[in-house]
């Protein structure tokens, strides 16, 4: 009795292996029919809009799989260009040196924009309200020389709010991390009050003068910013625009270079892409240098123009030893260009055409045998 | 008790399979150690004692020769943070101790100690969560205007708190973390003390905070090693610490002032250090100053608790 249950139970056993086994065979056989797989890596900030973009692309590819993990845009170049990946997601675009370096070999697409919005605690404002500010406002802030919420020059953008801003100690959050973020903030405010902000602290990580005054904070990432200025009452920061919609994060307006106090929104950011290009500083060729592209975009001239707007870029190689790989990121970046704008994540906003050209012709490029 | 050399064939057997293991350890500690300090030569090289007494933290992309690393704010603010969780931890840790040993039914005490482990073994990022969002708010509104108040002649609480993120409030989370961890060295040696003392001590007809005090300085040496074992835990604390003390490069002896830490700046800061030319060297260089003081603790803790073993039971 017991051995023949003990048979039937080894049957069993065997059956299951079996017909696992067997099935994961098949499943590899017809998984790996002509399967791409496309690997990259690199800033987080674009990665939301990125991630809804590949769900979106493969269900229309199922032969391309693609696969993004949010590093930090300088990991992602790294690996990049130690072979770990096939394309790069990077904030910035690659340094004059860097691009040098590698001309000719290398695209890089402009693919998405993005903004930093100034956000703020401010408990005595009510829901209708928002605050001016403008970079020299900003800059004194973070310098440590504006100390109170109802400074003069905090008023004078404000005149609406002259009775509601408070006798309060202001308190500074930045990033504590390296950041694109950063970097971006860091070059409105010099572009924008360049005596009070000089050149030496404009980047990715810098030393923050508020920071001896016991009024500067760190947080790390988009989301230690927020959860700072969240918890602290009389405190600024600036985030990313999709993790101030995300945490409905009170936004200042930003005073653009024309003088006007501009919300972001994707009509102001787009503006702010528009008459980038006037400077000149943006070439119109992925194989260029972009390298003062940042220079162009921010504080850009334009009435309707959001001062702190971006760029968010691809970079990859003109040539790939494997075929499938570059036919498949050929459609890939097509695309995002032809139907991205159909698949947007609040917080982000497409290229506007002329943009888009540059996409294009890096699918043609990649094209060409 | 010790066993001598290996004698029979099986017990040299045992003592080789083994002794690999061993090795292991120390050969990881070794591969540590040298990697940190070839890593940190370069910004020891280009800066000398200053990276250890400078309070600038100045990363350049403009060009190498204008970067500066200075690491004594963050030196400090380790110091302060966990000198605060232990002056606190302390007494906290010897009187959880006394009331679990000798005040409590030991049905209850089963389950109170076994909550004082299950915290000691939280992971740290659950008291970082709770430490930024709901102490750091509670210490700002109830506790940091108080103090500054009363005690603002002290140079400790001399700064207005404009901040809920302070060197007080991470010193406050790294107590309540390492409590638990201090309450179980501490009830470990009061257990140790052997009955024959306390026999001794209660057929004296000592009261029972006589009978008390008495035990607590019998235990002192491990105490005191238990406190050196708990610093430098909170030495070490990253997460939590850096979710709560500020991440601000000031200079400052003042608690309500936010700080920085070495743990919390190597966390912030390692990853886009590939960025700069020395930034990689200089937060190694802090690993180092970290390592260095940590191993000093742990080295005079261990020594003095196997004395005091050694001691107690001769």
């Amino acid at each position: 009795m017991r051995g023949r249950r003990a048979a039937l139970g080894f049957a069993f056993l065997i059956a299951v292996i079996a017909a696992v086994t067997a099935f994961y065979f098949t499943g590899m056989q017809t998984s790996s029919h002509q399967v791409v797989r496309l690997r990259g890596s690199g800033a987080t900030f674009p990665q939301p809009q990125l991630e809804a973009w590949m769900q979106e692309f493969m269900k229309a590819h199922p032969n391309v799989e693609v696969e993004y993990s949010g590093v930090g845009s300088g990991a992602g170049q790294e690996q990049f260009f130690n072979g770990l990946t096939d394309f790069c997601g990077s904030d910035p675009p690659l340094t004059h040196e860097v691009w040098v370096k590698h001309r000719g070999e290398v695209l890089q697409i402009p693919y998405v924009l993005g903004a930093v919005t100034v956000v703020y605690n401010l408990p005595e404002l009510s829901g209708d309200e928002h605050l001016n500010v403008s970079g020299e406002v900003l800059a004194l802030m973070y310098s440590g020389q504006i100390k109170y919420w109802d400074d003069p020059r905090i008023l004078a953008l404000n005149p609406a709010l002259k009775d509601v801003l408070p006798h309060r100690e202001v308190v500074a959050v930045h990033r504590s991390d390296a950041s694109g973020t950063t970097q971006i903030f860091t070059t409105f405010l010099h572009s924008s009050a360049p005596t009070q902000w000089p050149d030496r602290l404009v980047g990715k990580t810098i030393d923050w003068p508020v920071d001896s005054t016991g009024r500067g904070i760190g947080g790390k990432g988009n989301a230690g910013v927020t959860a700072v200025v969240v918890n602290t009452e009389y405190s600024i920061g600036y985030v990313e625009w999709s993790y101030a919609i995300k945490n409905r994060l009170r936004v200042a307006a930003v005073l653009n270079r024309e003088g006007k106090p501009v919300l972001p929104s994707m009509k102001s950011i787009q503006e702010a892409a528009s008459q980038s290009l006037t400077s000149g500083l943006i070439p119109l060729d992925p194989r260029e240098d972009f390298s003062k592209e940042l220079q162009a975009i921010v504080n850009p001239p334009g009435d309707g123009s959001y001062p702190i707007t971006s760029f968010s870029h691809i970079i990859i190689w003109t040539n790939y030893t494997d075929r499938g790989k570059q036919e498949a990121l050929r459609e890939f970046i097509m695309w995002i260009m032809k139907e991205g704008r159909n698949y947007m994540v609040p917080g982000y906003a497409p290229v506007p055409q002329q943009i888009a050209e540059i996409g294009f012709k890096a699918a043609e490029i990649l094209a060409s045998p | 008790m010790r066993f001598g050399k290996p004698v029979g064939k099986s017990d040299k057997l045992f003592y080789l399979s083994l002794m690999p293991f061993a090795a292991l350890i120390l050969a990881t500690f070794t591969l540590i150690f040298i990697a940190l300090v070839k890593e940190s030569i370069p910004i020891f090289l280009k800066e000398g004692p200053r990276f250890i007494l400078s309070a600038t933290w100045a990363p350049s992309e403009r060009s190498p020769s204008e970067e500066f690393y200075g690491v004594l704010a963050p030196i400090i603010g380790t110091l302060i943070t966990s000198g605060v969780a232990i002056v606190i931890a302390l007494p906290v840790a010897l009187a959880l101790t006394v009331f679990l040993e000798e005040f409590i039914p030991p049905n209850i005490k089963g389950v109170l100690s076994g909550l004082v482990d299950v915290m000691a073994g939280l992971p740290t990022v659950l008291y970082g969560l709770w430490g930024a969002y709901v102490l750091a708010p509670f210490l700002k509104t109830y506790v940091l205007a108080t103090l500054h108040k009363g005690l603002s002649w002290l140079p400790l609480f001399s700064c207005t708190p404009a901040t809920p993120y302070t060197l007080l409030t991470a010193g406050v989370l790294l107590s309540i973390m390492v409590t638990p961890f201090l309450t179980s060295l501490t009830r470990e040696a009061y257990e140790l003390v052997p009955y024959t003392y306390r026999e001794a001590a209660l057929s004296l007809g000592l009261t029972r905070s006589e009978y008390i005090t008495l035990l607590l300085s019998l235990i002192r040496p491990a105490v005191t090693a238990a406190s050196l074992l708990s610093l430098g835990r909170a030495v070490g604390e990253t997460i939590a610490v850096s979710m709560t003390v500020g991440n601000s490069f000031a200079l400052t002896t003042c608690l309500l002032s936010p700080g920085y830490t070495v743990s919390s700046l190597i966390a912030n800061q390692f990853s886009n250090a590939g960025f700069y030319r020395y930034m990689t060297s200089a937060l190694y260089g802090a690993g180092l100053a970290l390592l260095l003081t940590g191993l000093g603790l742990n080295l005079v803790g261990l020594k003095i608790m196997s004395e005091w073993r050694s001691g107690l039971h001769g």
